[in-house]
């Protein structure tokens, strides 16, 4: 595993940890906009990394 | 190999998650918060100088970034400045909140909408987009208006050294916080997460 999966996978991590922790405190416009903002790209770049597990 | 400009854009969207700094505490291990934020800026400075300098190989750069500043850099130095502004009572935090998810996701949106549709999409998609972040987050029709023009505008001009991720930041949170200092200017709401 290189650095830069590493590094992909800690960014899904900080997202979930981001939603989480607003949604703790109550803020829920926030966490909805976190998650729903992250939610394509991040579809994308699972979808990019499992092609390439494929190849 | 993973898709760089999919890479890129999740990179973006997750700048989003900035905005975390505001649950954090106001010391962190006895330090206060706001010197982390130097620090985090000093840490990718020095990555950026290895990229430019030493050859250190960074996914997701565009070809044009080889020998400039990278967009990375620029908007994290934006957000730096933004949450710099806040701890210094000179931006409301509901401003700093809105200006850094709208940046995010708004120049990304434009980005993936130009190679698609073309720049008339590119535009109204990002008008609309930062109109809903700013008018989700302040509620006043008045900012989320203005905020979400000066935006997509501030994203328009391609200047080498003055990047459209540090533009979309601090052009539209430097104007809406002058409006909302205005009498004629709606009230606007300073916190809306509890101080910690």
């Amino acid at each position: 595993m290189n650095i830069t999966k590493i590094y992909i996978y800690l960014m899904y991590l900080i997202v979930i940890s981001c939603v989480i922790s607003f949604m703790l405190k109550e803020h829920y416009i926030i966490a909805s906009l976190l998650f729903l903002g992250n939610m394509m790209p991040g579809y994308a770049m699972a979808a990019s990394m499992m092609g390439e597990n494929e190849n | 190999m993973i898709n760089e400009q999919i890479y890129r854009r999740f990179n973006h969207t997750v700048a989003a998650c900035f905005v975390i700094y505001f649950l954090f505490p106001e010391y962190i291990l006895g330090i206060k918060r706001e010197y982390f934020i130097i620090l985090f800026w000093v840490f990718l400075v020095a990555i950026e100088y290895l990229r430019l300098n030493k050859d250190l190989k960074v996914l997701g750069m565009r070809d044009y970034e080889d020998n400039r500043i990278a967009g990375f850099v620029w908007f994290a130095t934006g957000t730096c400045i933004i949450l710099e502004l806040y701890e210094l009572d000179i931006i409301p935090q509901s401003l700093a909140i809105a200006t850094i998810i709208m940046a995010a996701y708004t120049d990304p949106l434009i980005g993936e909408a130009n190679q698609r549709f073309g720049d008339k999409w590119g535009i109204g998609l990002g008008l609309l987009c930062s109109f809903l972040i700013y008018q989700l987050i302040i509620g006043e029709l008045f900012y989320s208006i203005i905020g979400s023009f000066v935006a997509v505008a501030s994203e328009r001009p391609k200047i080498k050294w003055f990047d459209d991720d540090f533009a979309m930041q601090i052009i539209p949170i430097l104007v809406l916080t002058l409006l909302s200092s205005m009498d004629f200017s709606p009230d606007i709401t300073q916190n809306i997460l509890g101080e910690n």
